[in-house]
């Protein structure tokens, strides 16, 4: 088999027409020769029938083929197909009338070969226009498919071949069992012509065409019916092919069909407006269901929400008010009323439905319907828009009649704005995630930032070991330590915690290293030091913010180091030769607290003599304070004992000690609130 | 968690803290103290017997307020804070700038310090 592409079908079904009929027109005038000359023609009538049997086998594929191509076409222009080659068959029928009728008796007018050559093209457009039209109505009837109608159609398709070959049998006799046929192929076309469920999809100005074109169709076919009917009645056409079964049925099928579409589509036209309303309200509601792109604004949503609002409702009149705190504006707030109307109407409304106050959680508002009195409008439908648990705006429908919206209204129209709500409502979370993630990238920024204001390296002499470790609870933190090489003997370490957390601390964590670094290159006494960062951060600190410190003067020669604390958590100090540790008490009040001269009695400083294997933790309040479960904090005791415990070990050692046995304290993934910073020195 | 109850009485008002006082809540305590200066307040306690903890931010606030108290002339106290919070006053040097008492009376009776 040679695999035809369907473009080919199409062309060689219309050229195998066009043969045939051409063939058909020659062997009957042939057999008409025959018959007025009383000759043998030698061709039987079956010859005849077998032609215009696969004349209309042509005909059946070649429409077949075109109404697959055109699946997607629309109901209209199907059925102007139908109604154009309707009219082109009548019309064609009708020029053939007239031209005999202007023959009149002459020589040409009773001419049997050009009559019959005049019948056979009527016969081809006729039959054009049938199988055009039949084919028509299976697409239609073939709409909204289900098994049951599939199966109709078939049966009809076979009764209809049979009635094709039925001319074999009946020799065109008129009798019984055509009339039998015909009544049994009548009654599949009724039975098929309950499907017409296309009707309900045209819009209300696409039936009034329908109505016309089927008006064509059925007018055309009625023309063409007589027409055949009457050539059976004459007595100069010696072939008959129109007395056929076949055609007869097809005539009964396309007409049954078209005048059940065109009475159903009458009586439609009234409630179309209702469907045509629903279809509306799919639409608007898969609008509005559509989230909104974070690039686009909320008034388009709140624009199409009115709309939808207004032609769910057949409002005579509406507004859209939002609350001042939204700071929303719509273009096009009235609609169908002029501010006059709306000032005059927002005061008829109950206070109610004026206010702006959060809503109750028990009330699920809903739109309301009211009465009002008012010269024109006599009722209203309040709709309230709520966001995010916040009634951001109402919107106002209006109606010249009283009581004008009923319950499927406010159904409707209850699901709309609900639908638009949470589409605003995405809109918003969506633009606060995408904000959010904004900030998260300049915390990690500020994060960066921060890290690079501790020190990498810490200076230090052989004779001493130190390492720092720092933690932040959030992105950025308060806490800060360094040290400071003096000379070869001189080194000073500090350390400090600005109050709270966060970004505002350290923004002062920042302000505390520019002061700090600028002082400890004036060779201050630690005393004097806090005095004058003091009065330096009292300048620039908020007001209910302060900074802790303590600082270390080391002068490894002397082995001693001089102290000075301004708040701050006061330093373990184990000392090797006692074997013991004990926080080192000194009076220092925090830096910022008292911004005045009067600061300078609250600071003191003492030196103190080292020995070799001596330990120094600097600490932050974040780690005496680091919490477990049952509220207990890590404290003082937990640190002295494990430093005892552990001083043979590196400041490394004892750091990762302390931090491990921290967290261990806190419990399994507790987030330690506050930054936590220490400093772990061991003399030599 | 923080409760604050406001307990006025004829010469003196008091703020009774409950619970913990933390970055995340010393707003409310801030907004305690202010109202009870706004209205005007003379001698104001803060009752902190039931107080667990308190971080730096919370001091932060009893901080603000202390050039307020001086310049208006408003009597200020703690009383009531346990061990722990007690120590963390002291290790800010906020015990010596606060007039800090074991309890109610004590705190009444204090001489007036201008």
């Amino acid at each position: 088999m040679i695999k035809k592409s369907p473009l080919s079908i199409g062309k060689i079904s219309l050229l195998l027409a066009l043969l045939v009929w051409v063939v058909l027109v020659i062997v009957d005038l042939v057999r008409i020769f025959a018959l007025i000359n009383n000759l043998d023609s030698g061709i039987a009538e079956e010859v005849t029938w077998t032609l215009e049997l696969l004349f209309f086998l042509c005909l059946f594929l070649l429409y077949r083929y075109i109404f697959k191509k055109n699946r997607q076409a629309d109901f209209l222009t199907l059925l102007w197909s139908g109604a154009s080659s309707g009219l082109f068959a009548a019309g064609a029928g009708l020029l053939t009338e007239l031209i005999y009728f202007n023959l009149g008796d002459s020589k040409l007018g009773s001419e049997p070969f050009l009559q019959n050559i005049f019948y056979h093209i009527n016969f081809a457009w006729t039959s054009a226009f049938l199988f055009a039209t039949a084919l028509l109505w299976r697409h239609l009837i073939l709409y909204q498919k289900s098994k049951q109608v599939v199966k109709q159609w078939q049966v009809f398709e076979l009764a209809m071949g049979v009635a094709l070959l039925f001319v074999f049998f009946n020799h065109n006799n008129l009798d019984y069992s055509f009339l039998f046929g015909l009544v049994i192929l009548l009654f599949l076309s009724i039975l098929l012509s309950v499907n017409l469920k296309w009707i309900p999809y045209l819009t209300y100005k696409e039936k009034w065409k329908s109505l016309l074109f089927l008006f064509l169709i059925l007018f055309s076919a009625s023309i063409l019916f007589y027409r055949i009917l009457s050539y059976g009645n004459e007595a100069r056409l010696l072939i008959n092919l129109t007395d056929n079964l076949f055609l007869m049925a097809l005539f009964g099928f396309v007409f049954v069909y078209g005048l059940f579409s065109f009475l159903v589509t009458l009586f439609n036209l009234p409630t179309s407006s209702v469907f045509e309303q629903k279809l509306t309200e799919a639409i608007n509601f898969q609008k509005l269901s559509q989230s909104i792109q974070p690039e686009e604004n909320e008034e388009q949503v709140l624009d199409i929400l009115l709309d939808s609002c207004i032609s769910a409702s057949f409002s005579d009149g509406a507004w859209v008010e939002f609350n001042p705190s939204e700071q929303l504006q719509l273009p096009e707030a009235l609609r169908f009323i002029d501010s006059d109307t709306h000032v005059a109407l927002t005061s008829l409304l109950p206070a109610k439905n004026r206010s702006w106050t959060a809503p109750d959680r028990s009330d699920p508002l809903l739109p309301q319907a009211i009465r009002l009195a008012h010269s024109t409008y006599k009722s209203a439908l309040v709709i309230p828009l709520v966001v995010n648990r916040n009634l951001m705006g109402r919107i106002v429908l209006l109606k010249e009649v009283k009581e004008g919206f009923n319950k499927e209204m406010m159904s409707i129209i209850s699901t709309f704005s609900r639908q638009a709500c949470i589409a605003l409502e995405n809109h918003r979370l969506l633009n606060q995630a995408i904000q959010n993630e904004r900030y998260q990238e300049e915390l990690k920024i500020a994060q960066r930032v921060q890290k690079a204001l501790l020190p990498l390296h810490l200076d230090h002499p052989a004779s001493f070991d130190i390492c720092a470790y720092s933690n932040t609870a959030d992105e950025v933190g308060g806490d800060y330590y360094d040290t400071y090489k003096v000379d070869e003997q001189r080194f000073v370490l500090i350390i400090g915690d600005v109050s709270g957390k966060g970004t505002s601390a350290a923004f002062h964590m920042a302000q505390m290293k520019g002061v700090f670094q600028s002082l400890i290159q004036l060779g201050l006494s630690p005393a004097a030091f806090m005095k004058k960062a003091n009065a330096a951060l009292s300048k620039c600190l908020e007001r209910n913010h302060f900074i802790t410190a303590s600082i270390f003067s080391i002068d490894t020669e002397k082995q001693a180091f001089c102290h000075s604390r301004a708040g701050h958590v006061p330093t373990l100090w184990y000392r090797a030769q006692e074997n013991k540790s004990d926080f080192i008490s000194i009076e220092g009040m925090g830096l910022g607290i008292l911004r005045n001269q009067r600061y300078e009695n609250h600071v003191h400083e003492k030196t103190y003599g080292y020995n070799p294997g001596d330990i120094l933790v600097l600490l932050t309040d974040g780690i005496v304070e680091g919490k477990n479960e049952k509220g207990e904090q890590f404290g003082y005791d937990r640190i002295k004992t494990l430093v005892e415990q552990q001083h043979t070990q590196s400041p490394q050692e004892i750091q990762t000690l302390l931090v491990e046995s921290l967290h261990h304290f806190v419990g399994g993934d507790g987030m330690i609130d506050d930054d936590y910073s220490l400093m772990v020195v061991k003399f030599d | 968690m923080l409760q604050i109850e406001k307990i006025k009485e004829e010469t003196y008002d008091t703020l009774r803290l409950l619970g913990e006082v933390d970055a995340s809540n010393s707003v409310l305590l801030d907004q305690a103290m202010q109202e009870v200066l706004q209205q005007g307040t003379r001698y104001l306690l803060i009752d902190g017997h039931e107080l667990s903890y308190i971080s730096s931010a919370g001091l932060g606030v009893f901080m603000s307020y202390l050039d307020d108290f001086s310049e208006q002339g408003i009597r200020f106290a703690i009383f009531g804070l346990n061990e722990q919070v007690a120590e963390v006053f002291h290790i800010l040097g906020l015990d010596q700038l606060i007039q800090i008492v074991p309890d109610k009376s004590t705190a009444i009776a204090l001489p007036h310090v201008s």
